[in-house]
């Protein structure tokens, strides 16, 4: 039976991925033309016109692709050679940093989807990005010593990505017989180690697909990173995220400390530059720099504050949820109390009790979300603790324990982790919002809440102090957001 | 690939010649320094976190290792000052008086109210400054401040701060509003351009606590009630916007010092009555300010024991007797500069002094009636005229003090007995009278939360230049500071005073806002434990100095855009020793070793 042509339309997501990179590249158009021109001075910037130019040809040349599509889709069912060809062209957008367009191309290039070739040009990009924006730093009165060093492996990742991309183009694994590929697997495991968790996934997948080769757990593999790799938002998100912890990896060789938190007298409040692309703070210190060492720590923060309560309130959870007439009423009335107050004033409590620094704030951050984990999994343990499999285990003598660790736990997981990806947003927002009120870590570390609150002082004469760093936090939010919403539809058996 | 591999290759060759890295540029300069063990504490409040900030820099840049304790508020900071968790503490003093004694004696002196060590040689020169004039006493105060901070480092000053004053001038004329550079906002001179708005429109103020401390001058010394009181209450003398001692706007008509600089006169002026509340609007008493009321004022501000919780009796210890001239034959001695004082005192008078008068009913300026108090000093003592210009000089009605004050002070509790001025008989809604006399030019007639409301006292030397121009005087409680500013622009107050320094830009670009800028004598400056003898820093004299020579004053003054000055102590507004602190890593480095 062959699919109505306006169904196969309506459903494809490549269509879709079109339209939303041909939003996305609109809008940083039109941005970057407010940038190119000078109102005060009625003249238009070389550079950013240029900038300008490059966006438009990239929006312009997206809306014809989509056109193309929607004509391949509909006339013919499929995507056309002209079309991707035509793609190819978009490629180029990554010069100037249009990630959403480049994305799009690499997607449409290749005919069928491919987990491997697609965990590749996100690798690809993540590369290419991390390795852009160190080189900001040439411009700076001097660069770290590994700077080199750091820079000629960061472009050695490029060349190999650039080689995966191209090979997984061409084959697939799932066909087998590819075995040789172990190795390529093995160094691409290798890149992870720079915080490109892109690496981490697709030299696991390669792996797994030549040296494990055990076919429920590939069968599994696929179906979950297939759900993620085409859903290009959740790709989008991940992106992001990768980008942002490998280069607070990578800042560690590329980036010096100094421009960060020493102050500089000479330079005070100075507006972006080469040398400052994000401008000055009012210690002359590189706003750039303490964005990029911000990320670091609310990234650290935000992780860490989500897996204590993740731990802690999954075991609590689990208990009562398993031992539901002995210790559930206990422990969940006790995890009211704590849910009865409100998760921000418990942290406020907490950090004026016990003063403020790094580890009292992610106490303080922690304990408040104890008790959604443990209602979470308790009510997943509750239903699946009822199931054939549980009785079977009891049947067989298997210890309590055993049952609950091994059987229970496992099997109501999912839920949880989609949980945490979703609150991982929430809690960078919290730890902002405390060192902003000059609650979390000290005001001389650069923390994005930190960098947010100089900012705020300086909103009307250098908006710039407090635009980035603005940014940053939306940006990260939202990209845990965004793959938030693509794990729970690729782990939710109910939208299966 | 190959042409790849070469182009990668050139482009890592020519980055390699053009880039500098940090080892390269640190070869030149001092290489790293050894933070060692030499670890210091400050600690400070989180609305200096910029002045902190810069601190850790430089003395991290000058190798010590800091670490910084930043306490919310006053409260807490107080705490941790009091339990002595600290190296360092960032301190600042405002010199209300105007006079360097004042600027001194609190600190510096081992009996202070605020003493931050003791050293006999400071007690010394502090206490042989005080006796003498404007122009001896300035090599003293240099050998005391060489003393305190160069060669002994009790304390690292900063900076000294300017006033800055915000007036909306589109309301306002901005040319009668005073930012004087000690004494507080002179209420009575200001008006709007429009002035058929006098009675009609309230004149709007802000002030960032809402909790005063009391209205009785004598019970407080803070930023709740500088500003009221010395609206409330008139002094025998003022200050000027550059601090000169002058009778402009005061009680007295003319004021003298007699020969010896022991003795001081002042002639009263009969155009004051005291003013009251009834039914929330002020009413003229009837009562004349005078010469009793004066003694009965200043006997009380030099006694600790007039009455419970005296804030300011060390302000006044100095006068040793406060009386009532009866004996016209007594103004015929000499002041310093020949003049009889007859002849000082009516300089300028229309009516000569034909008789005097111990009983203030019986005062008629214009037939030659009139008042004279005399204060007489323990010590020669010029500088007891700033203290007479502070607000705790103010004049209360003997009367009506009397009248409220009925409790004895050993058995004053503060839940039972109301003592004049206290805070809860001018709340709004409060089941209290209000029971204040105002001598000065405005009252409160009541205050909540969110505002204090102030009509003209209608007996304030009415048809002269020092008549209130403005009927009615709001106000406001707004605590941080650019929420005030946000009011201040968008029109909710009329002037601000204390703009901080990265907001003149603002001020100065609004079309309907002036800013006036005038010096202060504040100053801040970090002090060091002395008190707790286990910390290194109170026994080694090297390392303060050390500390002392890693601030850079010219960085944090470039910080604040200029908006600051260089200070050596708390008296380097005042008196201009010639002394200078340079930063010099050079010699912390030896004083480390």
């Amino acid at each position: 039976m062959t699919l109505p042509k306006t169904f196969i339309l309506k459903n494809s997501q490549k269509y879709k991925h079109a339209h939303f990179a041909f939003v996305l590249s609109l809008a940083l158009t039109i941005v970057c033309f407010f940038n190119a021109y000078d109102y005060q001075e009625g003249l238009w910037s070389v550079s950013w016109s240029i900038v300008t130019l490059a966006y438009l040809i990239g929006t312009v040349l997206q809306g014809v692709l989509i056109q193309l599509l929607k004509k391949d889709l509909r006339d013919k069912g499929e995507i056309q050679k002209r079309t991707r060809v035509l793609s190819t062209l978009q490629l180029l957008g990554i010069t100037v940093g249009n990630v959403f367009i480049t994305a799009f191309a690499f997607r449409v290039l290749r005919k069928e989807e491919s987990i491997e070739y697609t965990l590749a040009y996100y690798m690809l990009l993540t590369n290419i990005l991390i390795f852009t924006v160190s080189l900001f730093n040439i411009f700076k009165p001097y660069v770290s010593n590994t700077f080199l060093p750091s820079m000629s492996i960061l472009a050695l990742f490029i060349i190999f990505s650039l080689i995966t991309v191209i090979i997984f183009g061409k084959i697939d694994l799932i066909q087998g017989g590819y075995s040789k590929l172990k190795w390529l697997g093995g160094v691409v495991l290798l890149a992870g180690f720079t915080g490109n968790l892109f690496g981490f996934v697709l030299g696991y997948s390669i792996l797994l697909k030549t040296v494990i080769r055990d076919d429920s757990k590939i069968d599994r593999w696929n179906k979950f990173w297939l759900s993620i790799t085409k859903n290009f938002t959740a790709m989008l998100g991940l992106l992001f995220v990768i980008f942002t912890f490998s280069i607070s990896v990578i800042s560690y060789g590329t980036f010096v400390d100094r421009f960060a938190t020493e102050n500089n007298y000479a330079s005070m409040l100075m507006e972006p530059s080469l040398a400052y692309p994000f401008g000055t703070d009012d210690f002359g210190r590189d706003v750039f720099s303490r964005i990029i060492y911000g990320a670091r720590i609310s990234l650290t923060v935000g992780v860490i504050t989500t897996i204590i309560p993740l731990v802690i309130g999954g075991f609590l959870g689990a208990l009562a949820g398993y031992y539901k007439n002995t210790l559930d009423n206990v422990l969940m009335r006790i995890l009211d109390v704590i849910y009865a107050v409100p998760g921000i004033l418990l942290a406020i409590a907490i950090i004026a009790a016990f003063g403020s620094s790094t580890t009292n704030l992610i106490i303080a951050l922690s304990v408040g979300s104890i008790p959604t984990y443990a209602r979470t999994m308790r009510a997943n343990v509750l239903s699946v603790s009822n199931l054939e499999f549980v009785e079977a285990s009891k049947a067989l003598g298997e210890s309590e324990w055993k049952i609950i660790f091994k059987q229970v736990v496992p099997n109501s997981f999912a839920p949880m982790i989609v949980k945490a990806s979703l609150t991982i947003g929430t809690a960078v927002i919290a730890t902002s919002s405390l060192s902003f009120l000059g609650l979390g870590v000290e005001p001389h570390i650069p923390e994005w809440g930190n960098i947010l609150k100089v900012g705020s002082m300086y909103l009307e004469t250098n908006p710039y102090l407090a635009i980035f760093p603005g940014i940053a936090i939306i940006l990260l939010v939202l990209s845990f957001n965004f793959l938030g919403d693509g794990l729970r539809d690729a782990l939710d058996p109910k939208l299966d | 690939m190959k042409r790849l591999y070469v182009l990668l290759g050139a482009f890592l060759l020519i980055l390699t010649g053009c880039l500098n890295t940090e080892s390269d540029v640190n070869e030149g300069g001092s290489g790293e320094i050894d933070s060692g063990d030499n670890t210091v504490e400050i600690l400070g409040m989180g609305s200096n976190e910029d002045d902190l900030n810069i601190l850790r820099d430089q003395l991290t840049k000058n190798g010590f290792n800091v670490k910084l304790n930043i306490q919310p508020d006053y409260g807490s900071f107080t705490t941790q000052k009091e339990a002595g968790n600290y190296d360092l503490a960032l301190n600042s003093w405002t010199t209300v008086t105007g006079n360097p004694d004042y600027a001194v004696r609190s600190l510096f002196t081992s009996e202070g109210d605020n003493s931050l060590f003791a050293d006999e040689r400071a007690d010394e020169l502090i206490n042989q400054a005080s006796t003498e004039l404007a122009d001896e006493y300035v090599e003293t105060y240099k050998e005391l401040e060489q003393h305190i901070v160069f060669d002994q480092a009790y304390i690292v000053p900063l900076y000294t701060s300017y006033k800055a004053q915000g007036v909306n001038h589109e309301i306002i004329d901005e040319s009668s509003v005073r930012l004087p550079k000690s004494r507080a906002a002179v209420w009575e001179a200001i008006d709007f351009t429009d002035t058929s708005k006098r009675d009609t429109e309230p004149l709007i103020l802000q002030q960032a606590i809402g909790t005063l401390t009391s209205l009785d001058p004598i019970k407080g010394n803070d930023g709740s009630i500088n500003t009221l009181n010395t609206n409330l209450y008139v002094r025998l003398v003022n200050l000027t916007d550059d601090d000169e001692i002058v009778s402009d706007g005061s009680l007295s008509l003319n004021h003298t010092i007699a020969e010896g600089n022991e003795e001081y006169y002042f002639l009263l002026r009969d155009d004051i009555e005291f003013a009251a509340v009834e039914d929330g609007t002020a009413v003229n008493t009837g009562e004349l300010v005078g010469a009793e009321d004066v003694v009965f004022s200043l006997e009380r501000a030099k006694n600790p024991n007039s009455v419970p919780d005296h804030r300011t009796y060390s302000l006044h210890e100095n006068m040793e007797e406060i009386s009532i001239v009866s004996d016209l034959s007594e103004l015929d001695g000499d002041t310093a500069d020949g003049r009889t004082i007859r002849e000082a005192l009516e300089d300028g008078i229309d009516q000569e002094i034909e008789a005097l008068t111990s009983d203030k009913t019986e005062v008629d300026n214009s037939s030659g009636v009139y008042q004279v108090v005399k204060v007489r000093t323990t010590n020669p003592f010029p500088q007891v005229l700033n203290y007479l210009a502070h607000q705790s000089g103010g004049i209360v009605s003997k009367e009506q003090v009397e009248k409220i004050n009925t409790y004895e002070v050993e058995d004053y509790d503060v839940n039972t007995d109301i003592a004049y001025g206290d805070q809860s008989t001018v709340l709004e809604d409060s089941d209290q009278e209000n029971t204040l006399y105002a001598s000065g030019p405005y009252i409160m007639t009541y205050k909540n939360d969110y505002e204090a409301h102030f009509v003209k006292n209608p007996g304030y030397m009415p048809g002269t230049d020092y008549e209130p121009n403005i009927s009615e005087v709001i106000v406001r409680f707004i605590e941080d500071s650019d929420s005030a500013l946000s009011a201040l622009r968008n029109g909710e107050i009329h002037i601000l005073n204390g703009v901080p320094e990265n907001k003149y830009d603002i001020v100065e670009e609004d079309d309907k806002l002036t800013l006036q800028q005038n010096e202060s004598n504040g100053v801040t400056y970090l002090a060091f434990n002395m008190e707790d003898k286990d910390r290194e820093i109170a026994t080694n004299t090297e390392l303060r100095q050390a500390v002392l020579y890693s601030i850079n004053q010219d960085d944090i003054i470039e910080y604040y855009h200029g908006n600051k000055m260089p200070a050596v102590s708390t008296i380097s507004p005042l008196v201009d020793t010639g002394l200078k602190l340079e930063a010099d890593s050079d010699k912390v480095k030896e004083l480390l070793q």
